[in-house]
């Protein structure tokens, strides 16, 4: 954004005159009110309104009635067990799910750049992996139920062999299902992003420092890691937020399950909410996720920059 | 040395080979599903490739409340994008060339950029109750108004960056030439843009296509989107898989088509960003 403003106004001013002055200042009141007015509508006004109600102890369910409990509802946040081990699963969930994801997406990029030559197999197989990311995770996660249900194909194929079958919704294994099917989603994302930093470092680096003598594994690590370090911290930011953001394969694949096992701040949130109809707590729960999203989001971004 | 160097390339190769499984045996596995008959989804050994093409999965919902959901998504998903985009452009213009007012300053456009970062789920509470209040809830109005806002921060961040791209010398040269403000737009931005503006359409088209949650609290009885729909097939006595891996197969057309036409946009999104 820097390079671009500056000088334009006075430039403009001076050269057309004043006539052009009055437009030039006028223009973008215009042009940002039908958006600046659908924001405030649907998404400022009804946040700030969360606020109000966050201060009270509403269910309507069981009575209309607001009672004014002051900040009690974000000391219970604080105080909710559930709350705090449903943030310890995410981090988990999106700690370990993510890292595999970047490092998985890093490395099928660069082998794809390194030994697939033929550019219409390349990007074919571009195509291919990336197709899990332009669909829906509500279907992604259907699909992963079929094949992972007690009698589902994966297991039918491990009784087939003579295997034991596998619960991959026993409580214990249910969150590492879902973190692979986050995987099978998501490698997509980081690796578009190292496969287009990696075409875009110049190939006459790579010549040179062949000639020189160096090994693949040091080009590698001094010339190609650090031209992406950037792009992968991005990415890395980008996929942790959605990680935290979606619920949807939560929803599909376990609804929270067995017990609360898979019960992740956002689907703890949507059973707040939506099941229980705590309301005015559920209100006080939203403030707090999207406060944890937009410090969260600064705090990587610092990082991205300072890198 | 040379030894070495095939080693490299034997499990580069067989990674890519084993990632190529990994990544298609869900999506194939629900394609062979959606033409076998119930009765043989759980057969011990499953049949791999489909030996008759059992179209009853798809008849089912080609005549039921599938073909409805799919339908209501598609128009859902095509007014709220075109409404998306429309702001979206303005907006984007305003934040590309005047930077400096107090609706487009850096806060102003932080605050846009905000809306993406909070879950949704987290927006959802209050404009559940807020639709619920006007007696909105479960219309298309509501749907397609709230898919808008979600929308709009991610088409004006993507148009904002095609339009930062265009010189603005281009712009000035128009002015001189006599044309006016819409003119302008009309004439020499859009057009300049346009292959953007494409993708940017795209974009948001597929986001609400695929969109779940909001579509299952804020729809549900009279306007049922497909992403809402397809749990409710796996309600009831025997979970009909073939249903749900047929609607699934139809719910991916539209990305294969998105990312095979736009592929090449979305390396350069990236390589922006």
């Amino acid at each position: 954004m820097k390079g671009l403003p500056g000088l334009y106004g006075k430039e403009k001013d001076q050269m057309l005159g004043r006539a052009q002055k009055k437009r030039v200042v006028l223009t973008p009141y215009y042009l940002m009110i039908p958006p600046q007015f659908l924001i405030w509508a649907v998404v400022i006004f009804p946040l700030i309104w969360a606020v109000y109600i966050s201060f009270h102890d509403w269910n309507p369910t069981i009575s209309p009635e607001r009672t004014f409990v002051g900040i009690w509802n974000y000391v219970t946040v604080f105080r909710d067990e559930r709350f705090l081990s449903a943030l310890l699963r995410m981090l988990y969930y999106s700690g370990v799910g993510v890292t595999i994801q970047l490092f998985l997406g890093t490395a099928i990029a660069l082998a794809l750049v390194e030994y697939v030559r033929s550019e219409r197999l390349r990007t074919f197989l571009l195509v291919l992996f990336l197709l899990p990311m332009m669909m829906a995770e509500a279907v992604a996660a259907q699909m992963w139920t079929l094949l992972i249900t007690d009698t589902g194909t994966i297991n039918n194929i491990l009784v087939w062999l003579g295997l034991n079958p596998i619960g991959w919704r026993s409580r214990e294994l249910a969150l590492t299902t879902l973190m692979i099917v986050d995987i099978w989603q998501w490698t997509a994302l980081p690796l578009l992003i190292a496969y287009a930093a990696r075409i875009s470092i110049p190939e006459s680096l790579y010549e040179s420092s062949r000639l020189d003598g160096a090994s693949r594994w040091l080009i590698l690590r001094k010339i190609t890691l650090p031209y992406m370090r950037v792009p992968l911290a991005i990415a890395f930011l980008l996929r942790f937020m959605d990680s935290y953001k979606f619920l949807d394969k939560v929803f599909i694949m376990t609804y929270g399950g067995p017990g609360t096992a898979t019960e992740l701040p956002t689907f703890y949130l949507y059973q707040t909410a939506f099941s229980y109809f705590k309301v005015g707590y559920g209100a006080a729960m939203s403030w707090i996720f999207g406060i944890i999203a937009v410090i969260g989001m600064f705090f990587f971004w610092r990082l991205a920059k300072v890198q | 040395m040379r030894r070495k160097i095939n080693w490299g390339k034997g499990v580069g190769i067989g990674g890519l080979i084993l990632y190529g499984i990994f990544i298609l045996f869900p999506i194939y596995w629900t394609f062979n599903t959606s033409f076998k008959e119930i009765g043989d989804v759980y057969k011990v050994p499953p049949s791999f490739v489909p030996t008759r093409f059992i179209l009853d999965a798809y008849r089912f919902i080609f005549q039921g409340t599938g073909r409805i959901a799919l339908l209501n998504s598609l128009v859902v998903a095509a007014i709220s994008t075109a409404i998306a985009v429309v702001l979206g452009t303005m907006a984007s213009y305003a934040y590309s060339r005047y930077p400096f007012t107090p609706l487009t300053n850096e806060g102003a456009q932080f605050n846009l950029l905000t809306v993406r970062m909070f879950p949704p789920i987290a927006f959802l509470l209050p404009i559940f109750w807020m639709w619920k209040r006007f007696g909105l809830l479960d219309t298309y109005f509501a749907l397609i108004i709230t898919y808008t806002a979600f929308n709009l921060p991610l088409a004006v961040w993507l148009l904002k960056g095609f339009m930062d791209a265009l010189p603005r010398s281009i712009e000035e040269a128009s002015y001189v030439d006599g044309y006016s403000f819409w003119q302008t737009i009309r004439r020499i931005v859009l057009p300049l843009i346009g292959s953007g503006l494409a993708a940017t359409v795209a974009l948001c088209w597929i986001f609400i296509w695929n969109e779940f949650i909001i579509a299952y609290l804020l729809g549900g009885r009279n306007v049922i989107l497909y992403t809402a729909y397809l749990p409710s097939l796996r309600r009831g006595m025997r979970i009909m898989w073939n249903q749900i891996a047929a609607l699934s197969v139809l719910a991916i057309i539209p990305s294969i088509i998105i990312l095979v036409l736009f592929r090449k946009y979305l390396v350069k999104i990236y390589l922006r960003s």
